[in-house]
């Protein structure tokens, strides 16, 4: 009796120093995101006192064209953080999108080349685009494998089929909706630029708006609850992989339309995608992906590179400091998970 | 000695005494040129290549020699990356753009805007009409010189694997369509389909598996006599795996003059038959000339060609040695 006694003391203390343990990491985490936060403030408040044009309208406009294609893939890639949790090695990610928005472009390309009109090849891309993601959803939901094993397999069929298809060459396009991108704009904003708002209010009100939205975050945060809650979890997850394909077709016809061909070479994207998804957690005070950090961080990724051509700082940088700001990130998440004990 | 033809080595006397004072007209003038108080525009789509590097290092050098600024962009081989930075390039307004290099269906609208926007533009090895003037090798000599000595090396006949993954490049069109018209007067001279794929990146390994799988699959010697590619990374991955298949009747041919390549040329055992060699350094800064005399006001043609070498196993030891020193001298081996 007596040694229940003392083991039901030893667990409290214990607890009593967990809680206190947990609340000074859960501080330093906050002044370690905080100081990522002000970071990137300080960075484009140097661009914004030193680099010429920066803040004209035109190169804005400009960031946000060039950043559209990328804002599309890390929506894809945030969704499938947020539905399979954020545990860089066991949660939810997928390779597979740039090399998945690559294939859509080489079939959207191709199928115009052929002289197929716009819709049939626009639907064609998005049924490629998804039954990509299907193939994802079925070897991690399906077979259990895990996401970064899963969508790395299903990133060299991807590579692959699109290498069969151009047979590595550019394959050039041109149709109505491919001017309309190009060329179109409205408000003085450029089609693209507008893609990207439009897809942008899309995704958020989803993710953030619904209750399917807050559904998903629930099987992402704590699978277990959410099942025993009666959630679907693999409905969820296969979700997740499937709007990713998704993503990738609808960046697949605004990369065909900037480049107007399909080039070989999207897969080195990723980085840039991963990027993006990983660094948006930073705006979120539990340290999850949200869509709004997402193109907070898509859209800061565009302006360094932006913001270092206008200041005529080498390029080479660029990919430097993307890789040093995904090193802090991932430092922070891991730190800031930490905390919660969960895993 | 007739008359009439003293009349026409007269006249060839002279022609060549007018060519002569000109070229020194056109020598003087380079050397008042000035880009002081000019911003420089440079977007390369990518230096991992040994050509496009010292291309571009020429363009910077001379940029700067010549008291101008440069705005030096590399875009690491991606096309995304390059269309972001002409964008950008675009909106900063430079008083002149040289492009290097690129697809030239994905970069041609974007030159058109270059031009839309009142920006000269200048390109090197790349024809397009937007362009003033494009400075570049004559890759139609270097595409029948380097097939002709192919053929002429093979004797005539024989099975050549042809790389044309880079077709898209008007360089390698060029130099393909070259060494198709050299073929149509050698009908014994054979092209082996399916042509292969050279990729970047991993050019040489991906071209010696292609390679050492064609061999394999043609296993009797003299069933094929050549390896062609429009450039010569590919040509270093073909003539390994020509030489570890011990296949050493094959011979490799290539276009560009990278250090290794020329090395291999000038090696009796090798069997990398020709390069042809190209001044990459020259033609990047024969292009900032060209945008410096059109910003001074004078005519530019709309394109210049600047010397290359045919590097054979006879030549190699005497021609190679002056394009090993250059690449020395930059601080590429």
């Amino acid at each position: 009796m007596s040694a229940t006694v003392l083991h039901g003391e030893v667990g409290v203390s214990d607890e009593k120093q967990a809680a206190a343990k947990s609340a000074g990491r859960r501080f330093g985490a906050l002044v370690v995101r905080l100081g990522a936060i002000a970071a990137f403030a300080a960075i484009m408040a140097y661009f914004v006192v030193f680099a010429p044009g920066f803040t004209s309208t035109f190169n804005l406009i400009n960031v946000v064209e060039q950043s559209a294609i990328l804002g599309v893939l890390a929506y894809g890639m945030t969704a499938v953080i947020i539905g399979g949790g954020s545990d860089v090695t066991e949660g939810g990610i997928d390779l597979s999108i740039a090399a998945n928005m690559g294939l859509c472009a080489a079939v959207y390309a191709t199928l115009l080349s052929m002289g197929y009109g716009d819709f049939l090849s626009v639907l064609a891309a998005i049924a490629v685009g998804m039954a990509v993601g299907a193939l994802n959803a079925i070897a991690v939901v399906g077979l259990g494998i895990l996401p970064l094993l899963a969508t790395l397999a299903v990133l060299n069929v991807a590579a692959g089929m699109e290498l069969t298809l151009t047979q590595n060459t550019v394959v050039g396009a041109s149709s109505p909706l491919l001017g309309l991108l190009v060329s179109g704009s409205f408000l003085g904003i450029s089609a693209l630029a507008w893609a990207l708002i439009v897809f942008s209010a899309i995704m958020i009100a989803v993710i953030h708006g619904t209750a399917f939205g807050l559904r998903l975050y629930a099987v992402g945060g704590h699978p277990e609850a959410a099942r025993a809650a009666g959630l679907s979890v693999p409905f969820y997850v296969s979700f997740t992989y499937v709007l990713s394909g998704f993503c990738a077709a609808v960046a697949s016809i605004l990369t065909v339309s900037r480049l107007s061909a399909s080039t070989p070479g999207s897969g080195e994207l990723l980085l840039s995608v991963l990027a993006a998804a990983l660094l948006g957690t930073v705006f979120s005070r539990r340290f999850v992906p949200t869509m709004g950090g997402t193109l907070l961080s898509v859209l800061f990724i565009g302006l360094l590179a932006n913001g270092f051509q206008l200041l005529n700082v080498s390029s080479y940088w660029v990919n430097g400091v993307q890789g040093a700001l995904i090193l802090l990130v991932v430092a922070i998440t891991s730190f800031a998970r930490g905390s919660e004990g969960s895993r | 000695m007739t008359n009439s033809m003293k009349g026409l080595v007269k006249a060839l006397a002279l022609g060549l005494a007018a060519a002569c004072s000109l070229a020194a007209i056109s020598g003087a003038s380079a050397e008042d040129l000035s880009l002081k108080g000019k911003r420089i525009g440079v977007s390369a789509i990518g230096t991992d290549h040994y050509w496009d590097l010292m291309a571009f290092r020429g363009i910077q050098d001379r940029v700067k020699e010549l008291g101008g600024e440069v705005i030096a962009l590399d875009a690491g081989r991606k096309d995304q990356q390059q269309i972001a930075q002409l964008q950008t390039l675009i909106a900063q307004k430079p008083d002149a753009i040289i492009e290097q290099l690129g697809n030239l269906e994905v970069l041609n609208p974007w030159l058109q805007k270059i031009r839309d926007a009142g920006i000269p533009l200048f390109t090197v090895d790349t024809a397009t009409p937007h362009a003033i003037n494009n400075t570049t090798s004559n890759n139609y000599n270097i595409g029948a010189e380097i097939a002709l000595q192919m053929v002429a090396d093979m004797g005539g006949k024989g099975n050549v694997l042809v790389f044309n993954g880079f077709y898209s490049v008007p360089v390698c069109k060029i130099r393909y369509d070259q060494l198709k018209y050299v073929l149509t007067s050698f009908p014994d001279v054979k092209i082996v389909e399916p042509e292969l794929r050279d990729v970047i990146p991993n050019t040489v390994q991906s071209a010696y598996s292609n390679v050492t799988d064609m061999l394999t699959k043609s296993p009797e010697k003299g069933s094929i006599g050549a390896v062609w590619a429009c450039w010569d990374v590919p040509q270093i991955g073909a003539t390994q795996a020509v030489e570890a298949a011990g296949r050493n009747e094959v011979k490799t041919y290539g276009i560009d003059g990278s250090p290794e390549v020329i090395k291999m040329v000038m090696d009796a055992k090798s069997s990398a038959g020709a390069v042809a060699a190209q001044q990459p350094y020259e033609i990047g800064k024969t292009s900032v000339d060209n945008a410096a005399k059109y910003l001074a006001g004078q005519k530019v043609p709309p394109f210049t060609f600047v010397p290359s070498v045919l590097i054979n196993k006879v030549n190699a030891a005497e021609k190679g040695k002056p394009f090993l020193e250059a690449a020395e001298k930059a601080g590429v081996k």
